[in-house]
């Protein structure tokens, strides 16, 4: 999950979830690239203030589980006087795949941490399958 | 054509309204653009100098501009430039939003960010049907629930007791407004972009966002915002007052020709951009 941060918070190491361009548009650095301390020299120079970068995962197993479920008990709540609707069946329905999604991508992660290079392609693979089963997973068109 | 009924509505909520005595001013720097801009012979250069008057202002707005909102590829570096890019009724719409700014904070906690998802979540809907007047669409989501800071702001009681009846069960903070006061925030909106002498692209999300079937001058733009609104409180992003997802309007759904299956580009599109936009939360 990309997570926009102010500089002062962004450390060495972190990878960088957007490219970083000067003001003027000149490309500082390209998105998934991994930020370094001269990085982040030059970029106090340049006055930028955010950098966008992708969260690191610093979560245990069981807090995502409990956070998932949290969240869903959070998101039938939310939904509880329009459980007639159709198109908002759909968008519960829509909400709750992707926070599994997201949940199992975690938990991977989690169980099974792989080098900067390898994680970017299980990431991008994770990312085709899951558009696929969402096509299947998805209601049929209301229309 | 406006039923009696809602003509009987307007004029019970401007009763109401009536009562309050320091009505919010319009930003005299939106009055002064307006007025720029109703002459032909006013430049963008023109407009960019009055507002970069206001640095303070600019700046608001130029991070606004170059926010996840727009997802610009360059840097948007001056007045100017966000006129030529983005068009002078969104950047209107960036320096009225900058302008009340403070007061959408003040009003009610979360009531800003829900502001900026439900704007985020109108860009997404609007690029997803592939509207060129896409950012103009998002500025209206993001002024959507201006009534709520007038109720908030000018009639602190009347808020007191609508907060209080939504704490107390399943209800939706328009729901209890009407229950309460025969009126609700969208009639305010209204009332406000009549005072503010607001454009109908504004005017009518703000009025009719939970009653987009009715919209006839702006109807797929209020009808995009009625969407987004629905699809930011089920996010759970923000406050708008209750934690409820208020009901969908089929008519707004099936005029925009929308398909349940678009609920998965859009939230994708608006999970990145939420996650970037949480450092508007504080541009003052």
């Amino acid at each position: 999950m990309p997570k926009r941060i102010p500089i002062d918070k962004a450390l060495p190491g972190q990878i960088l979830a957007e490219k970083l361009t000067r003001h003027d548009g000149v490309l500082l650095a390209s998105q998934g690239s991994e930020i370094s301390e001269g990085l982040l020299r030059m970029l106090a120079r340049m006055n930028i203030d955010s950098v966008v970068v992708e969260e690191q995962e610093s979560r245990t197993a069981e807090q995502v589980e409990a956070d998932f479920n949290l969240f869903t008990e959070q998101l039938e709540l939310r939904f509880i006087r329009i459980e007639p609707q159709s198109v908002l069946q759909a968008l519960k329905k829509t909400m709750l795949y992707l926070a599994e999604k997201e949940r199992d991508e975690t938990l991977a992660l989690i169980n099974n941490p792989a080098p900067d290079e390898t994680t970017e392609h299980i990431s991008q693979d994770g990312a085709e399958e899951s558009e696929q089963k969402a096509d299947g997973d998805q209601p049929a068109n209301s229309r | 054509m406006a039923t009696n009924l809602q003509i009987q509505d307007r004029v019970q909520a401007k009763k109401e309204v009536r009562r309050i005595k320091n009505l919010p001013t319009v930003p005299g720097i939106v009055a002064k653009i307006s007025r720029m801009v109703e002459n032909p012979e006013t430049s963008a250069a023109e407009v960019g100098r009055l507002i970069a008057q206001d640095q303070v202002l600019s700046a608001k707005v130029l991070r606004m501009a170059n926010s996840a909102f727009f997802g610009m590829s360059r840097k948007i570096s001056s007045i100017s430039q966000a006129l030529v890019i983005l068009g002078f009724e969104v950047v209107k719409g960036l320096v009225l939003t900058s302008s009340v700014f403070d007061m959408i904070q003040k009003s009610m906690a979360g009531l800003w960010e829900h502001s900026i998802g439900c704007a985020a979540a109108s860009g997404a809907v609007a690029t997803l049907l592939g509207r060129d007047d896409a950012e103009e669409i998002l500025v209206a989501g993001l002024l959507h629930d201006l009534g709520k800071v007038v109720l908030a702001l000018n009639l602190p009681e009347e808020m007191r007791l609508v907060q209080q009846r939504v704490n107390s069960g399943p209800i939706l903070f328009y729901e209890a407004e009407n229950q309460l006061l025969d009126f609700d925030h969208s009639e305010l909106g209204q009332w406000l972009a009549e005072h503010w002498n607001l454009p109908e692209s504004l005017a009518e999300p703000m009025r009719l966002h939970h009653r987009p079937e009715k919209a006839v001058l702006k109807p797929e733009c209020t009808a995009i915002v009625h969407i987004a609104d629905i699809i930011v409180r089920a996010k759970g992003f923000g406050n708008a007052g209750d934690l409820l997802v208020p009901p969908v309007s089929n008519a707004a759904w099936e005029m925009l020709g929308l398909r349940k299956t678009d609920f998965l580009p859009i939230l994708e599109m608006l999970e990145p951009k939420l996650a970037s936009l949480c450092d508007l939360t504080s541009i003052s």
